[in-house]
């Protein structure tokens, strides 16, 4: 019985061959996805894992020889640097892992990436931030990526004791970000426990879900023939346990090809995926594996689904020696499938009337019901919002073609709407994905001191609002004079410290953000003077009392400052918060005042432009949004893809009515509208409406969690959406061909 | 043969000189499938108002012959005339608009959209050309009570009897008002009751409109409405009743 399942499926004739190549085709790309977005998660854990080390932190133990351990975010062109000063204090200091030993004093060991940077960068903008010279490579064990920027410098213990922000480390730290939820961690690289779980979501339930639907559908093709080729069957003795065998053998035949074909077309896309950088950092195509429990979880799972689900499929049908018969007859969907969407943005609604929980636990008890309850809303209504749709089509047209497609989705409107529900969760999830990290971009990206303040470099010796970073210090008129003779570099500002000066909130107009005010110090209106974007002195005034450190959420060009009775000799020996260097904006004058800068004052905080800092900020928002957009772009060519089986499924249900009408003279245009209404309606209509939807709930999401009115993402999203549903669009166009072909009078006469 | 169904052969169009002037005609039609020869030099004429019944075995090549007046096929050689213009030299565009406005058709099973109501079945090729909806759907529905099928307006194909549905699907082709019906076993799927009421419905509608119908059927029961019988064998047609073609 076996052998003759298996001689039908692939022996079948023409019809059978098509569908099994479909249901291969459908099952090899979920299987294909599926194994991609393990590995991926595989990959993003390795990837966390390898930063672990770099979250080393001052340590209580008492090992027997500390290491003097110093982490720095260098840059350099836009690029991070990881940058870890190291000085053992005995034989048995700890060793960071790609090292077999570490850098002696005035030696130095760079990954390959960096290695390529200083051999291409000039010595003045960036080698001379490290002192001595190349030893050896970090190997890839220390690396996150193959990309990665990382040196680690050694040095004497008492050269490093000395240095602002250093600590003593009696390990190395093994604690990768994604533990680093609610606990302290060196380093805001990598990705938290929460990203990895977000992305997860993302994928399983934007990606995953249209390409089961894609393989459900599918199986529907030429369900009703292969139905009656069963009942034939009976009809010759079979009894119904063989019948339910050579189904199952059909589909696990198709499923164990598909699992081939998806191992296949893993094994094809994963060093082209692993080089995308998904976390901002690309992957080693080797972390981009699976383990023994995952192949055989999919090489294994997946036939046997198939098998269950033969089975299920048959137990919905009737199968007798004489004929096949639906066991149920599907009722109309009703219209309380409509509530749960409803019940989700009213109570999104709700806390944008009455305001937010204050505790975050509480925040995420009241938000995330009201978005899990839109997301499956949205499945629930689907049916009954394409029934209600289509039954207005029919009371409304009067073409032949609107009228047949109108009925069809009036009649099986889940079927109608199955077809597109994963598209329509995809939508829904990047949509409020890519609104909320646009709105959420734009409030962190307001101009900190205005526009062209991407040229000016800041190096914060210490932050008055923050104990224990760095100390201010009075820096040297050497220091000062060489900085200002950097070729492109326009003008040199120092912030000093002077008591405890604040200035009052109400001068930036966001009291609630700036709290009690803001710690200032003193500037020199000489030195302001060289900033128009920094603001002004008041007619008269040598020295004005001015910010301590940069003001995210504040554009303050177009601020006066108050002017501070201080002589200028006092003001010249009081120590510094911070030395602006303001450039012309080129990379030469940018990296030499930055390599000068570190090397006169090493400390914790590196010194950096105010878009880097910006840019370094949203970073992480722009990476997801990255995924967002592959989402959109994957699942809309798979909702494609499924409607183009859906479609063939429909066309065969119905092909001798309408080859009927073909040879009746029913103008082919008229059949085409038919199809193309039945597929492209519920697509367009879905997508309309579930970027509506999302965009609703973004918009009170934002209201009332980030405080501010939603922000419209940006053309690429558009593009990106429209895109992805003109392919779908066109897949559906690319099955016209086979209306042509089955309806032709040949199906009339032969079936 | 006997012709008390309801044939009454020479009584179309009340006085029988009606059936004078050819509606279409096949001249030495030849036509193969691959290899095998279907038609080698098909003869036949249908006069204006005439029911004529093509009879023949199994694969004899009746129902490819029908195809080819219909115009669904072309012919490999021969010629065929619809009136004064030759039919198969035209183009497919131009042979599915004359079908649309001009034929009518009734076949076995199968022919009813499903997803629509048997009304909307019946208006469907006045839609087609361009009636509107109310005014289509109004004209359908005049049929159901002639055809005794009232109350099945807003039924769908699954829900009426195979009878009822050949009835449904007899107005949809009669509904148009075509100068000629073509019926490929008509009442094939049907039991002798059901296939005698319809084969009655359509012979009188028929004769009522004028309408000529040019049959397909191996059942002499059914070929008996007819006015006249041809034989289709080996391809070729021979006369077993009335004129001969």
């Amino acid at each position: 019985m076996i052998r003759l399942g298996l001689r039908l499926t692939v022996n079948g004739g023409r019809e059978a061959v098509v569908r099994l190549i479909l249901l291969v085709v459908a099952v090899g790309l979920g299987v294909g996805l599926l194994l991609t977005a393990v590995a991926g998660i595989n990959a993003v854990n390795y990837q966390n894992d390898r930063y672990a080390w770099l979250n080393t932190t001052a340590s209580s133990g008492s090992a027997h020889d500390p290491l003097w351990w110093l982490l720095r975010g260098d840059r350099y062109d836009g690029q991070l640097i990881g940058r870890v000063d190291v000085a053992p204090t005995g034989a048995d200091s700890p060793v960071p892992p790609g090292l077999a030993h570490l850098p002696g004093p005035g030696q130095y060991y760079a990954s390959p990436a960096m290695i390529r940077l200083l051999h291409s960068a000039p010595a003045n903008r960036l080698a001379g931030r490290y002192p001595g010279h190349l030893a050896g490579t970090i190997g890839n064990q220390a690396l996150p990526g193959p990309n990665s920027l990382v040196i680690i410098v050694g040095h004497t213990a008492a050269q490093l004791a000395a240095t602002p922000g250093a600590v003593r480390a009696s390990a190395i730290s093994t604690f990768a970000p994604s533990s680093c939820d609610g606990k302290d961690c060196a380093i805001s690289q990598g990705i938290k426990a929460s990203g990895i779980d977000l992305i997860f979501s993302v994928v399983a339930l934007a990606m995953l879900f249209p390409v089961l639907i894609f393989i459900a559908t599918a199986t529907r093709l030429s369900a009703a023939r292969r139905e009656q080729r069963f009942a034939a069957m009976r009809l010759a003795g079979a009894t119904p346990r063989q019948v339910s065998l050579i189904a199952g053998v059909e589909s696990t035949a198709a499923a164990v090809l598909g699992v081939a074909l998806g191992f296949a077309l893993f094994l094809l896309v994963r060093v082209p995926i692993a080089s995308i950088p998904f976390t901002g950092t690309p992957f080693f195509p080797g972390d981009l594996t699976l383990s023994l429990p995952d192949v055989l979880i999919v090489a294994l799972g997946v036939p046997l689904a198939a098998a269950l689900a033969a089975r299920f499929a048959l137990r919905r049908v009737h199968i007798s020696p004489l004929g096949v018969s639906r066991r149920v007859t599907p009722k109309p969907p009703s219209a309380w499938r409509i509530l749960p969407v409803l019940a989700g943005l009213a109570e999104l609604g709700f806390f944008v009337v009455h305001g937010r929980p204050r505790s975050t636990p509480g925040q995420i008890q009241a938000f995330l019901p009201g978005f899990l309850l839109v997301m499956v809303g949205l499945v629930v209504a689907g049916p009954w919002l394409t029934m209600a749709g289509a039954r207005l089509m029919v009371r409304l047209t009067g073409r032949p073609g609107t009228l047949i497609a109108a009925r069809r989705l009036a009649d099986n409107p889940r079927a109608g709407f199955r077809a597109v529900s994963g598209l329509v969760l995809a939508l829904f999830v990047t949509t409020v994905a890519v609104v909320l990290i646009t709105t959420q971009n734009t409030k962190g990206s307001d101009p900190a001191y205005g526009p062209g303040t991407g040229s000016i470099l800041v190096d914060q010796f210490a932050d008055p609002s923050s104990s224990g970073s760095g100390r201010a210090l009075v820096p040297s008129a050497t220091l000062l004079a060489q900085l200002g003779g950097i070729d492109g570099v326009q003008g040199v500002m120092t912030v000093r410290s002077d008591g405890s000066r604040r200035l009052p909130a109400s001068m930036f107009g966001n009291g609630g953000y700036l709290g009690m005010g803001v710690p200032a110090g003193l500037v020199s209106c000489a030195e302001l003077g060289r900033f128009p974007e920094l603001g002004r002195c008041p007619a008269g005034a040598a020295v004005v009392v001015f910010p301590a450190f940069p003001l995210w959420g504040a554009d303050v060009s177009h601020l006066t400052w108050p002017a501070a009775n201080v002589p200028d000799d006092r003001l010249a020996s009081l120590p510094a918060f911070s030395v602006h260097a303001g450039t012309n904006g080129s990379l030469a004058a940018i990296e030499q005042a930055r390599t000068l800068l570190e090397t006169t004052y090493p400390n914790a905080a590196s010194p950096a432009t105010l878009g880097e800092q910006q840019t370094e900020s949203n970073g992480r928002d722009a990476q997801y949004q990255q995924l967002a957009d592959v989402v959109i772009l994957a699942s809309l060519a798979i909702a494609g893809c499924t409607l183009a089986a859906s479609i063939a499924a429909g066309l065969a249900d119905r092909k001798r009515p309408f080859s009927m009408l073909r040879l009746a003279g029913t103008p082919l245009t008229v059949l085409r509208r038919v199809v193309a209404l039945e597929s492209a309606v519920p697509l367009l209509v879905s997508a309309a409406v579930s970027i509506g939807i999302g965009f609703a709930a973004s918009a009170m999401y934002a209201t009332m969690q980030l405080e501010r009115p939603m922000v419209a993402p940006d053309v690429v999203y558009y593009l990106i959406t429209a895109g992805g549903i003109l392919i779908s669009l066109g897949i559906i166009a690319a099955t016209m061909p086979l209306l042509n072909r089955i309806t032709g009078p040949e199906v009339a006469r032969n079936e | 043969m006997d012709r008390s169904h309801g044939g009454q052969a020479g009584d179309a169009g009340g006085d029988g000189t009606q059936m004078t002037a050819t509606v279409i005609e096949a001249r030495a039609v030849e036509k193969s499938f691959g290899q095998t020869p279907a038609l080698r030099g098909a003869n036949l004429t249908a006069k204006r108002g005439e029911i004529l019944a093509i009879m023949g075995p199994s694969g004899s090549g009746k129902s490819t012959l029908l195809h080819c007046l219909a115009g669904i096929l072309t012919p490999d050689q021969g010629e065929i005339w619809f009136g004064s213009a030759r039919l198969d030299t035209r183009s497919e565009a131009q042979r599915s608009e004359l079908r649309r406005e001009k034929f009518g058709f009734v076949f076995q099973f199968g022919q009813l959209v499903p997803e629509l109501t048997a009304a909307e079945n019946v208006a469907l090729p006045l839609l087609l050309n361009g009636a509107r909806r109310n005014a289509a759907l109004t004209e359908a529905r005049q049929w159901f009570g002639r055809l005794g099928l009232d109350g099945l307006e807003h039924r769908r194909s699954g829900e009426l009897s195979g009878g009822q549905a050949q009835r449904v699907a007899l107005a949809r082709g009669l509904v148009a008002g075509p100068e000629l019906l073509f019926a490929d076993e008509p009442t094939g799927s049907l039991d002798s009751v059901s296939g005698e009421h319809v084969m009655n419905l359509l012979t009188s509608a028929a004769r009522e409109r004028g309408t000529t119908v040019i049959l397909v059927t191996h059942e002499p029961r059914v070929a008996a409405y007819a006015d006249r019988e041809v034989v289709v064998r080996d391809g070729k047609v021979a006369s077993l009743t009335g004129v001969a073609p």
